[in-house]
């Protein structure tokens, strides 16, 4: 709980006490301290070597709207739904009913083994309603058993699919900033 | 792009973010340092602050927008210290709808390249958590987070963590996290426990010097003037003084 157990404390309830919590605290913001320079130099490190990351790979590939569908999706291309950590899945450019089975296998399996699930929506240029109907299937799941399904940086034709079939807000990409929050 | 990106952060609203932001600039300014501050809240509050007054002058809103290079919408306002206001168009990219992701990286694109001469950039962030705060935690590498001392704040610094943390796992990213304490009333014994709250939870990533809420920095916006030059023998103008070099040397609680 996050109660404070001082009844001098005039603070009755701490909202930051989730962050204690590992499992929902993930990220992790960089804590430079003069005190631990080692980590201070790996964070550095790994501050530099993930921002190449961003700059390469998010801001040519994912962010680039004028993505090669047919390059993103060739079943032999990396980047297909590819995981990029046990918590995260990025959707392929074209969501069909050929490719739900697998996707469906893909995320239960995730579910089964996190509490929380995000699933980058950024590279979509093509979804149909079985895909949608999967998602939907998946957020109601999470929801039983406690667990969450995230929808981040869905694309234009994303919401232009959901919202047609008034799912929008079932999905939460209702929002006029949804993706980023 | 600058050595050091830093937003100015908070999805609450009356913490400090426009203070900190004209006074934490000028204070680095006079330091000798050359810092950029770009107005990214659309009330237009910091170029008021700095004595700029111009409501239909474009600042950031129209670099944005793709219409014109950032370089062309410098506003110098101290020695070492240049402004981007925010311009009459920022609030149209506040309710963009279109663009994916591309909307929250518009910010980032325009600073690419640009800037290089600048030892830090700051964004003064508005108090909302929409495209404009997703462009600024895109741009940015580091974070700072002005907080009030009551529980409000708390509750609301619980929500801006929220966000922080889902920005670095999408964008893979670690943010060099720093927090002010700012408008801090110290006759306030609920003061003293936000703090110590707070510093459970972040050790080492609070500044050391807080900043103690004055009627003197209410007063300076109204006047163009920052609290260096409003008053600068009073203790918030020391205040500033010393939370500069706490910026530059990490000096934490």
């Amino acid at each position: 709980m996050a109660e404070k157990e001082d009844e001098n404390n005039l603070i009755g309830f701490d909202p930051l006490a989730w962050m204690n919590d590992e499992s929902l605290a993930t990220g992790g913001s960089t804590k430079n301290t003069e005190t631990d320079s080692k980590n201070d130099v790996d964070n550095k490190q790994g501050l530099k070597v993930e921002s190449n990351t961003f700059e390469d790979n998010i801001t040519e590939e994912v962010l680039d709207v004028n993505i090669d569908s047919e390059t993103v999706a060739d079943p032999n291309n990396q980047q297909n739904e590819d995981i990029i950590d046990d918590s995260k899945i990025t959707l392929d450019a074209t969501l069909n009913i050929q490719n739900v089975a697998a996707l469906y296998e893909r995320l239960v399996n995730q579910l089964e083994n996190q509490n929380q699930i995000e699933i980058d929506a950024s590279a979509v240029v093509s979804i149909d309603t079985a895909t949608l109907q999967l998602l939907i299937v998946l957020k109601q799941t999470a929801i039983k058993l406690h667990k969450e399904v995230i929808i981040d940086f869905p694309s234009d034709r994303f919401i232009e699919a959901a919202e047609l079939l008034g799912l929008s807000e079932m999905l939460e990409v209702d929002q006029a900033a949804a993706g980023f929050f | 792009m600058a050595e050091r990106v830093v937003a100015i952060i908070n999805q609450k609203g009356g913490v400090g973010k426009t203070t900190t932001s004209t006074n934490l600039t000028h204070a680095l300014a006079k330091s000798g340092k050359k810092v950029t501050v770009i107005d990214l809240d659309p009330q237009g509050h910091l170029a008021v602050s700095f004595g700029v007054i111009n409501p239909n002058m474009s600042g950031i809103d129209e670099v944005m927008l793709g219409n014109t290079e950032i370089v062309q919408n410098l506003i110098p306002v101290r020695d070492n210290l240049q402004l981007i206001i925010a311009g009459p168009r920022l609030q149209e990219i506040e309710q963009l709808t279109e663009g994916g992701a591309k909307r929250g990286d518009l910010l980032r694109k325009a600073l690419h390249e640009n800037l290089d001469d600048q030892d830090f950039v700051f964004i003064d962030c508005p108090p909302s958590s929409g495209v404009l705060v997703a462009n600024a935690l895109f741009a940015a590498d580091e974070i700072l987070i002005p907080m009030a001392s009551d529980f409000l704040a708390l509750q609301g610094l619980s929500h801006m963590m929220g966000t922080i943390k889902r920005f670095e796992t999408v964008l893979k990213k670690n943010y060099k996290l720093s927090l002010v304490m700012s408008r801090y009333a110290s006759t306030r014994r609920i003061s003293k426990d936000v703090l110590n709250t707070i510093l459970q939870h972040f050790p080492e990533q609070v500044l050391t010097t807080v900043i103690r809420e004055t009627a003197l920095l209410a007063e300076c916006p109204s006047f163009g003037k920052t609290i260096l030059e409003y008053r600068p023998g009073s203790r918030s103008a020391r205040d500033f003084r010393s939370l500069a070099t706490d910026f530059l040397e990490h000096k934490v609680m």
